[in-house]
């Protein structure tokens, strides 16, 4: 038989042990501590010599499963799933830097992880460098024997700009640093982030993953590229460890320490939202490519940007990696805030909140939400303009969503 | 010879036995999760039919649980 396709690997993941009831579901395993027989039998599985689930902070049944699942659906060497997007890049980018080392990334990013490195990382000795990633080779000068990874979006939020992966994977292995990738807008199956040389691959799995923003959850997965001895701080770990050493040193010491894991409960819901993921996807992007066509022709609008636009500077990037389907969001901008505003007022079925991949269609004015922190000089930096609307569209029926819209544009007139 | 498992001293009769055959041996749970340390220093698994054991060698059994169970997640009904 051919090779298994993405749905099917979802539903016919194995469980790590046989359910004694039969059930076609993993089961739910809402608890914290599991028992054992004996003394010596907790002290095997305190010293990982044993495979057994300790405490539901470290590892917990649910948890695993759904971790397996993405396993086998990216083919990774490893998998770990935590309580947000967000804890997911810190905890990846704490297990592979220390004080006095840096990165390399974009000002183009989402609002959080500017701040988790211009302000709470800093902090720490982390010095994050800015270039334009777009432009792949301007970045080696950026690089330095202290450099340990080029971090990007796959598409850039809220500028929707899509770097070429393939050119700066072959940076980053000349170079011997990693390239760790968000893609939170380009999830596994619209995105094989192994294909493209991605080392460390990390997303928010509480929009597309979760079924439709259920629940909150990040996602770490190592695609086992990378050799670990280039890694000033793991090459130790290298020895012991192998091609798991990265794994390894974030299931041992900062997952397991910075406790943010994710609830069973929640691994349970983004487990059954990882079973449609493929079908609302596929709904979600035909429907962005719609909503764009008709917003290109609506009068009222300055511009429109969407990476699946033929005219999008980004299109045939997108296209080779994404296959066509280049993520549900778009952006739009308006004559003025106060045109933006007044626009999603008017908005019936779409809805004014801050997320992306709901299976509700959303609306949101970057500028004054996400970016709001930030001061008017850096935020034209950051290409996040006043004028400036992003919508993340969902899976409603195309022409409702494009008639909400449409009355929208109208009060404008 | 004698070796240590996960820091208990086994002795092995035969003459020689590679890694496979100590994880059969020592009936190791779940062998397709299992990492081998040998003297501190990780054995790949393509090398474990061919990493034969010396007397005085340490060996550790070691599991990471949750996905980065160090082998692709198998399928229900292999081959699917």
């Amino acid at each position: 038989m051919k090779k298994a396709g993405f749905i099917t690997k979802i539903l016919h993941t194995k469980f790590s042990k046989e359910d004694p009831h039969g059930s076609l579901h993993a089961p739910l395993y809402e608890n914290v501590a599991f028992e054992f027989k004996n003394a010596e039998e907790l002290e095997l599985a305190f010293q990982g010599k044993k495979p057994s689930h300790m405490y539901s902070r470290i590892s917990n049944p649910t948890v695993e499963h759904f971790e397996r699942r993405i396993q086998a659906v990216t083919g990774a060497a490893g998998v770990v799933a935590l309580a947000s997007g967000m804890a997911a890049i810190s905890n990846a980018i704490l297990t592979v830097t220390r004080t006095g080392d840096n990165i390399i990334t974009s000002k183009h990013l989402f609002g959080n992880t500017y701040s988790l490195f211009e302000q709470t990382l800093k902090g720490w000795g982390l010095e994050t460098r800015y270039g334009d990633l777009t432009k792949p080779e301007g970045l080696r000068e950026l690089i330095d024997g202290k450099t340990r990874a080029i971090f990007l979006e796959t598409i850039t939020n809220p500028q929707l700009e899509v770097a070429d992966l393939k050119a700066l994977s072959r940076i980053a292995r000349e170079t011997g640093i990693l390239l760790i990738v968000d893609t939170t807008m380009t999830p596994p199956y619209l995105f094989s982030a192994k294909d493209f040389g991605v080392d460390i691959e990390v997303l928010s799995s509480t929009k597309w993953i979760s079924g439709g923003a259920t629940s909150v959850g990040g996602l770490i997965i190592d695609h086992g590229l990378f050799d670990w001895k280039k890694n000033e701080k793991l090459s130790g770990d290298a020895v012991k460890s192998g091609p798991f050493a990265f794994i390894s040193r974030l299931r041992r010491e900062v997952y397991r320490n910075m406790g943010a894991c994710l609830s069973p409960h929640n691994a349970f819901l983004q487990s059954l939202g990882l079973e449609t993921l493929p079908l609302r996807l596929d709904t979600a992007c035909a429907n962005t490519h719609k909503v764009a066509e008709f917003l290109k022709r609506a009068s009222g609008v300055k511009s429109v940007n969407y990476p699946g636009l033929k005219d999008s500077p980004f299109y045939e990037t997108a296209r080779t990696q994404f296959g066509g389907k280049p993520g549900a969001v778009l952006t739009l901008d308006l004559g003025s805030k106060e045109q933006c505003f007044k626009f999603m007022n008017h908005l019936k079925l779409v809805r004014r909140a801050t997320n992306l991949h709901d299976n509700r269609t959303l609306i949101l004015h970057p500028a004054s939400t996400i970016f709001c922190e930030y001061s008017p000089a850096l935020k034209e930096d950051m290409g996040v303009r006043e004028t400036l609307i992003r919508l993340a569209v969902g899976i409603e029926d195309s022409q409702d969503l494009i008639a909400d819209i449409e009355q929208g544009l109208e009060t404008l007139r | 010879m004698n070796i240590k498992v996960n820091g208990k001293t086994e002795t092995i009769k035969e003459k020689s036995l590679a890694i496979a055959g100590l994880l059969k041996f020592s009936k190791v749970e779940n062998p397709e999760m299992v990492s081998v340390q040998r003297n501190g220093a990780f054995v790949n698994k393509e090398n474990f039919d061919t990493t034969y054991l010396e007397d005085g060698d340490e060996i550790d059994f070691i599991y990471f649980m949750g996905g980065g169970a160090h082998q692709r997640t198998v399928m229900k009904g292999e081959g699917l």
